[in-house]
């Protein structure tokens, strides 16, 4: 063995021995440092006063010494399982300066997050660019209809969630503690689970990325704009209708028969009006998605994502910045409601419209957590908590939903302008020369950029994980995907950039698979194997997948 | 007659996989080479060398379930396998699913010993009870030990429930080797008058091979319970060290200023430890006892019958 030269019984200090936690990190090749001992009670360094090794803790450490010298050292015939090992709370951290410290909190870094982290990261990873969608959402819909179906789908959104949240439990006999919602499909579905889950995923991503190029051009536009301006101090005659004053809100494409689905003439036309170079040269639809290649593409082809990872409190920021916005936009403007019920007038739309399953569309993306919701909670302290704290979660998301979208929409300047103004894109409706909004869209395309490669990853690791086997099969494999997601964007923003289409078709898409169909089947197959499925949950759960269906079509009906 | 077949055996035996090589390895300290384990059923009987208790041999068997060569060699030395045991110990995983076959072949071996050693003893061990949950381990261990005693009529079995995660293993077989000693209680009264004599704090006997705990006397109360299965590892690891030298462990002293522990070679299959908690006796008085004593219990092994002796040479 390695070292018969050590004496068995350290003369100087016989009873040192110490425990060491395997799970914590400590697998390193040395063999000397698999070793147990423990320290001597005076030697143990804990905010309460001395505590004794308990006496199972003490004899496995006599053991586990005897066992290692049983077998080779890379044999692992005689090591201790996990569940024999004492209970993290015995286990001491021997330190070379000669004093041990007891382990925090479970050694593999899971469930450490009090609930309120985990809350607030269930919100930050939710808020998306939707929220940018609401005031038009809801002017779809009708103010009074759009704040119900905002609190109805965010209780059936919940429900689902919940139900993704409990499948991994149902299944008897597995360890799924790794287990994520593609997983679970894939041992209830098969490889047919496993594949359509992978294909909505993806429509989810793609989508996503999709809209953040629209996005992102159109703030770089606007970012670049606002820098022109400034710079050369031109005094912008805007030609668009809108009103007069200081806090101008402009009604970017008026006509008295107002579609949801701006034609691509619209936008072509859009800065078309002088003959400006730099205005050729910089162009929403025409010039600018090209120009975010050179700076997005590269960011794509990063193998590791962390480092993108690190940015995640640019999205709290942003958000955070948006709701002071929308309030001092709200205190600068006023009140501008009037409550129709079922007709249209010029300047305010109907309570209640047909157009709402636009909203529910986008509403199911605003929502969308299910593919993530499980690794988001197993970080949680109290397991137990869960459900309420996704509950709690669920609830600020919608609040905060529902402040911006009553907001915006209720102040729109309505008597120059009409409601139906309202761009699925509310930054779009305050002229580029606006100092608040250029801040707000120069803070959301920074953000987006860092979120953009980390979305890459994700479609990156999911696509080519499934089918390669491995997520960075080859520079060329993932240049190609890179390619072609980056292609569809350009392409989307310069002959469809109407985030409010692209955010509903591929929300029903994606949330009518992971939303509404494969939680509910998945939920009625578990307790039809249990024998414990009644008539009442199998009607509900299946009137869920009706929904779901109803939402999609409705996409392209309405 | 070979001398292998008249020397009298100890048989492990279980289903492969059960966990028979680990307990033997830290039962006797036996170094597991890496290519005697998983490379098929263990065909052990030429390579068992440990003596225990004096004369027996212990033998390791994989029994059931393997290939149809095992199956045939199994079956054909089988006479060979079952002739001159004293002791049948069979272990079964708790965690096996072929509860009907692993009965079936535990009967096979109990009808040879029945025809070939009707005089062994018989104890089972229920073995890795660590993998069952804590509070439900007794309730599975009752169930197993009433077919076990059931299934084993006329023989009588005893049965206890194992696993080497915890103390349950040493003290299983502590009490096998307890009821393998043929004049336990009357060493246990010597043992007592001995420490009595010296003013010992606690005076325990071991087995020699193994190290486990034959007797113990102490004179008052031990914070430690777990203390023997320690001393047991600790020497055991020693002697594991020692035997790298070439070296024989024979004896040691521990001394401070609280107590003064000596361990020496007692008997021809035992080993005494002594704990004196008066320090100021000098080692050499103790030692002398000790001495004395020797002569005294080695004359009591050689009381008993031939049978039955832990001294008994065949040749």
């Amino acid at each position: 063995m390695e070292d018969d030269g050590k004496p068995l019984l350290d003369p100087v200090r016989a009873e040192e021995s110490y425990i060491e936690a395997d799970q914590n990190g400590f697998d390193s090749l040395d063999p000397k440092s698999r070793r147990p001992f423990y320290v001597e009670p005076r030697n143990i360094v804990d905010k309460d006063t001395q505590e004794r090794v308990s006496a199972e803790a003490s004899v496995m450490n006599s053991r586990m010494q005897y066992y290692s010298r049983l077998t080779g050292s890379s044999d692992r015939l005689l090591i201790p399982p996990d569940h024999v090992i004492p209970a993290p709370d015995e286990i001491y951290v021997y330190s070379p300066l000669g004093t041990a410290f007891k382990i925090q909190g479970n050694a593999d870094g899971s469930g450490k997050n009090p609930s309120i982290i985990t809350i607030f990261a269930i919100w930050n990873t939710m808020m998306g660019t939707s929220i940018l969608s609401i005031p038009w959402g809801i002017k779809q819909a009708g103010f009074t209809f759009g704040v119900i179906i905002v609190i109805l789908m965010g209780i059936l959104t919940l429900y689902c969630c919940l139900r993704v949240l409990k499948s991994r439990a149902a299944i008897p006999f597995i360890d799924t503690s790794s287990w994520e919602f593609p997983d679970v499909c894939k041992y209830y579905f098969g490889s047919f689970g496993q594949w359509s889950s992978l294909a909505f995923s993806m429509v989810s991503l793609v989508g996503a990325m999709i809209v953040y190029w629209v996005l992102m051009s159109n703030f770089l536009f606007n970012t670049g704009k606002f820098i022109y301006n400034f710079v050369h101090h031109v005094n912008v005659t805007d030609t668009d209708v809108g009103t007069n004053g200081t806090d101008r809100v402009i009604c970017p494409f008026p006509s008295k028969e107002h579609h949801a689905n701006h034609s691509a003439d619209e936008y072509m036309t859009y800065g078309n009006n002088t003959e400006d170079v730099f205005d050729q040269w910089w162009h929403k639809t025409k010039t600018v998605p090209l120009y975010l290649i050179i700076l997005l593409l590269p960011l794509l082809n990063f193998k590791s994502a962390s480092f993108f990872a690190r940015f995640t409190f640019l999205g709290t920021v942003s958000v955070a910045y948006l709701i002071i916005l929308v309030t001092l936009k709200a205190a600068r403007l006023g009140f501008h409601l009037e409550f129709h019920w079922f007709h249209s007038t010029d300047f305010f739309v109907p309570e209640f419209r047909s157009l709402f399953p636009q909203f529910t569309g986008v509403l199911t993306l605003a929502f969308f957590i299910h593919n993530c919701v499980i690794t988001l909670l197993k970080n949680n302290k109290n397991q137990e908590n869960n459900v309420r704290d996704l509950s709690v979660a669920y609830l600020l998301v919608g609040l905060t939903y529902l402040y911006v979208g009553i907001l915006i929409f209720a102040v729109f300047p309505s008597p120059p302008l009409s409601k139906d103004c309202i761009e699925p894109n509310f930054l779009d409706n305050f002229p580029s020369s606006d100092i608040l909004v250029f801040i707000a869209r120069a803070c959301l395309l920074f953000q987006m950029s860092t979120v953009y490669p980390l979305l890459g990853y994700l479609v990156r690791v999911q696509l080519m994980g499934q089918i390669f086997g491995k997520p960075y099969p080859s520079v060329f494999h993932v240049m190609t995907l890179n390619l072609i997601i980056v292609g569809a964007g350009v392409l989307m923003a310069r002959f469809y950039p109407n985030i409010g289409s692209i955010i509903r078709y591929s929300g029903a898409t994606c949330g009518l698979a992971y939303v509404f169909v494969f939680p509910s089947v998945i939920h009625m197959i578990s307790l039809h194997r249990s024998g414990q499925l009644r008539w009442p949950s199998a009607v509900f759960h299946s009137f869920l997948i009706v929904l779901g269906i109803a939402n999609l079509i409705g996409q392209f009906l309405m | 007659m070979t001398s292998t077949a008249m020397k009298k055996k100890v048989l492990l035996m279980g289903k492969s996989g059960s966990g028979k090589t680990s307990m033997r390895s830290i039962i006797f300290a036996n170094y597991i080479a890496r290519d005697t384990r998983r490379l098929g059923a263990t065909i052990d009987v030429e390579h068992s060398h440990v003596r225990f208790l004096g004369n027996l041999v212990l033998n390791l068997w994989d029994c059931g379930g393997q290939d149809t060569f095992m199956e045939n060699y199994f079956t054909s030395q089988r006479d060979n396998i079952f002739r001159n045991v004293e002791v049948l110990i069979y272990v079964f995983d708790v965690e096996s699913r072929e509860l009907e076959k692993d009965m079936h072949y535990y009967q096979s071996c109990l009808e040879a010993i029945l025809q070939n050693s009707p005089d062994a003893k018989v104890f089972c061990l229920v073995h890795k009870m660590d993998l069952v949950q804590e509070d439900q381990r007794d309730l599975i261990f009752k169930e197993r030990e009433d077919d076990l005693k059931r299934l084993s009529r006329p023989l009588e079995c005893t049965c206890f429930r194992t696993s080497i995660w915890d103390e349950t293993l040493y003290k299983a077989w502590s009490s096998i080797v307890y009821q393998l000693i043929p004049n336990v209680q009357q060493l246990e009264t010597n043992l007592r008058n001995f420490a009595q004599i010296i003013e010992a704090d606690e005076v325990l006997l071991f087995e020699r091979a193994t190290f486990l705990v034959i007797s113990h006397y102490q004179c008052k109360e031990q914070r430690d319970a777990h203390r023997f299965e320690k001393i047991s590892n600790i020497i055991k690891q020693f002697k594991l060290s020692c035997s790298k030298l070439a070296a024989s462990f024979q004896s040691m002293e521990v001394r401070n200023s609280n107590f003064a522990a000596f361990i020496d070679v007692f008997t021809s299959n035992t080993y005494v430890m002594v704990i004196m908690s008066d320090p100021s006796i000098p080692s050499a008085a103790t030692l002398i006892n000790i001495r004395n004593a020797r002569k005294h219990f080695e004359k009591l092994e050689r009381v008993d019958g031939p049978k039955h002796s832990l001294h008994m040479r065949m040749r």
